[in-house]
């Protein structure tokens, strides 16, 4: 009887081990079939949505665009899920591994290329001909990925960096709220103005660089195929060195070497800092936390080309009811519940019928309104800066490396000669 | 006369087993696959051999990492093993009072890891408590780098490991004590050996099976040391991610969509068979004394 029990066991744990790596895969399904079912099936039935922590901020409002949903396609059920904001990529990466996406689901472009690799979202192009006339180009392009055809996304709200100072700290330390540095020589010559006016203990920077400043600095971050990075450039080098300059002069705080972007925005709001890069809507933000603040702020726009942040909605090819499921899609980014969004917070709306609105690009006179017209300007000529290829572990070697740089215990040169070759090994994993 | 079944035993173990199959036994032995693969989280893998282990010899951030690693235990391995035990012996006497300290020193132990360090990087921060004090107490004109030199770092995660973990190891330590016989003291105090001498023959001897078995989970908790690191440097690693952890090392490469599972699982295993390496020299060097 024990060898019975031997062999059933060896028997189960080999079989478990020889299909057991790897979690999830093509459900076998075609985007086309799916495409077919849902231009052709009737709305009806349940339908599940997952947004990303829109609870309880703003529960109201999806909750009216579910009701409105409803009264539009009477007979059709949907079940609103919204996942904690910490922990949601863990979160669609266990529904996706599962087979367990809902039916439309709240998904950033970075999120949705490895969902779309593995041949597990539908297609929405195929599904939606008109996508490319109702969307603007940058939100419909963010969905594009090199190596796939299609669009898997419809992009819903976008946003976009404003540059923010702090008048108080520009005036006391004799700099001029009205001159704003706008390029990276006048940022570290007022810099400078400022640490000495202030002996040290105020900083006009306080991040370090990051893909976007190389990008804005004319380096090509990732080839046009998008299979190797290519931003160990002499201009990047020379971007660096300008930092590792200003570090060595005292010109940022020791600690940006191991702070994080939010470190940036912390010390901003700690009054340490005088400039700090955010949403639209960061004046409105900063007034709950630091309200003596929030009317001392004055905003700018972006230098050089403004990154373009684009969340969007995707479709899992494995939906059951696809025609609901693109229907509850294309609602969700209407132009009408995407308006009803953006005047609720500082996003923009992805919809080109959505552009003409003159709340977007007339300000109220408050600062806030100020840095959302400059962030509605910006949206123009933003681009998707970062490529969505690069993942957490590429992104903390990027830092890592750009740190060692800045610091002086690596040259530029090799510090990003070795942050494209980790990268491009991960990469091809 | 009693009717045994042979499925007997095995129902009674039968939870057991399973609980240890599903997540004790399959997890190590999937890890071990995993390392021949180049598996993702999303859509499998497939065998790529010993790819993964020549990848282990060329990485330059996991020699860093083994470093920060063998440094940890190599500080914290006599640290925590003596500190508690001296401490131990301070506290066992019978004073008025003496509960309070017990509590304080073992009230860091029930704080969680990430709390604590968290209070420490305030603390070490260049505008933090500690910087404050050095700079008015007129000790140290600008900033000490504690979070943003590599040693200096290293050395912050140490001391707060140390901090932590004093009061877990005393009370091991004093449950030990309790239980070396009062007489053999008595009878050397008789002989007139000194209290020095007491310590050397009779106490240490009697804890010495304990001091064994704190060293081996020190030196194994040190070499996966995670959190105090992370925590501390804000998940970068520090300046270059210099101050890495092997553990921190295989977190990196495992996380999210395009997660590395094999190399992670790879340096798991290496891990694995480094951690034994002090745990059975300690086993050896205890079996020697004995």
């Amino acid at each position: 009887m024990r060898r019975i029990w031997a062999a059933l066991t060896t028997a189960v744990l080999t079989a478990t081990a020889l299909t057991g790596c790897g979690l999830g895969s093509d459900d076998g399904k075609s985007s086309d079939s799916v495409a077919g079912a849902a231009a052709t099936g009737e709305v009806k039935g349940k339908v599940s949505l997952q947004t990303w922590a829109l609870k309880p901020k703003f529960t109201d409002y999806v909750q009216g665009v579910i009701d409105g949903f409803k009264k539009k396609y009477p007979g059709v059920e949907v079940e609103w899920l919204d996942q904690p904001g910490d922990g949601y990529s863990d979160k669609v990466l266990s529904q996706a591994a599962a087979g367990t996406l809902p039916d439309v689901v709240n998904l950033p472009p970075d999120f949705a290329l490895p969902l779309a690799k593995q041949n597990l979202l539908l297609d929405v192009a195929k599904a939606d001909p008109k996508l490319a006339d109702e969307y603007v180009p940058g939100g419909v392009d963010a969905y594009r990925f090199a190596g796939q055809d299609g669009v898997y996304g419809y992009p819903w709200y976008l946003n976009t960096d404003v540059n923010y100072w702090s008048s108080e700290l520009l005036g006391r330390y004799g700099l001029d709220p009205k001159k704003l540095p706008a390029s990276l020589d006048e940022l570290i010559a007022q810099a400078r103005t400022m640490k000495e006016k202030s002996g040290g203990q105020t900083y006009l920077m306080s991040r370090k660089p990051g893909l976007g400043d190389l990008y804005n600095a004319g380096v090509k971050i990732m080839s046009d195929d998008g299979k190797s990075f290519t931003f160990n450039t002499p201009e990047a080098a020379a971007l660096l060195d300008k930092y590792r300059d200003a570090f060595k002069e005292g010109l940022l705080p020791k600690d940006v070497l191991t702070n994080t972007y939010a470190g940036n925005s912390k010390l901003f709001n700690a009054g340490t800092a005088a400039w700090t890069t955010g949403g639209g809507n960061f004046i409105t933000s900063i007034a709950t936390d630091n309200p003596s603040l929030a009317p001392k702020i004055v905003s700018s726009p972006a230098m050089g080309t403004p990154p373009l942040y684009v969340q969007g909605v995707s479709i899992p090819k494995s939906t059951r009811n696809p025609a609901a499921a693109v229907a509850l899609a294309r609602w969700v980014t209407s132009p009408e519940n995407q308006a009803a969004l953006a005047h609720l917070t500082s996003v923009f709306p992805s919809t080109k019928a959505s552009a003409n609105d003159p709340f977007f690009s007339r300000s109220d006179g408050t600062n806030a309104g100020d840095a959302k017209v400059i962030a509605f300007t910006s949206l123009g000529k933003a681009k998707m800066i970062q490529p969505v290829q690069v993942n957490d572990a590429m992104s903390t070697i990027v830092n890592q490396q750009i740190a060692l740089a800045i610091s002086g215990d690596a040259s530029s040169k090799q510090a990003l000669d070795s942050a494209v070759e980790q990268c491009n090994k991960l990469l091809k994993g | 006369m009693t009717h045994r079944r042979w499925f007997t035993p095995w129902l009674l173990a039968g939870p057991a087993v399973v609980w240890l199959a599903v997540f004790n036994l399959w997890p190590a032995v999937n890890t071990v696959i995993l390392s021949f693969t180049n598996a993702k989280p999303l859509g499998g893998g497939r065998f790529t051999g010993l790819e993964n282990f020549q990848r282990i010899l060329d990485d330059e951030q996991l020699a860093d990492a083994l470093l920060n690693s063998i440094v940890f235990m190599l500080v914290c391995l006599p640290l925590l093993t003596f500190l508690p035990l001296l401490l131990a012996l301070l506290v066992q006497r019978r004073l008025p009072g003496i509960t309070f300290f017990r509590t304080a020193f073992y009230t860091p132990v029930v704080a969680s890891a990430v709390v604590v360090a968290l209070i420490w990087g305030w603390a070490l921060d260049d505008r933090g408590l500690v910087n404050g004090l050095l700079r008015q107490s007129g000790l140290a004109d600008s900033p000490v780098p504690f979070l943003t030199d590599r040693w200096l770092l290293l050395f912050s995660a140490i001391a707060l490991t140390a901090w932590k973990g004093l009061g877990y190891y005393m009370v091991i330590y004093l449950s030990a004590l309790a239980n070396v016989p009062r007489e053999l003291h008595e009878a050397a105090a008789v002989d007139g050996a000194s209290p020095v001498r007491r310590f050397w023959h009779v106490t240490l001897p009697g804890v010495r099976p304990t001091m064994m078995l704190i060293s081996v989970l020190i030196s194994v908790s040190a070499l996966r040391v995670f959190s105090e690191l992370y925590v501390l440097s804000n998940g970068q690693g520090g300046p270059g991610g210099r101050d890495m952890s092997v553990v921190m090392l295989i977190q990196m490469y495992s996380r999210g969509f395009t997660g590395h599972l094999g190399y992670a699982s790879a340096l798991s295993l290496m891990l694995f068979v480094i951690t034994l390496g002090p745990m059975l020299l300690l086993l050896r060097l205890n079996r020697k004394a004995a």
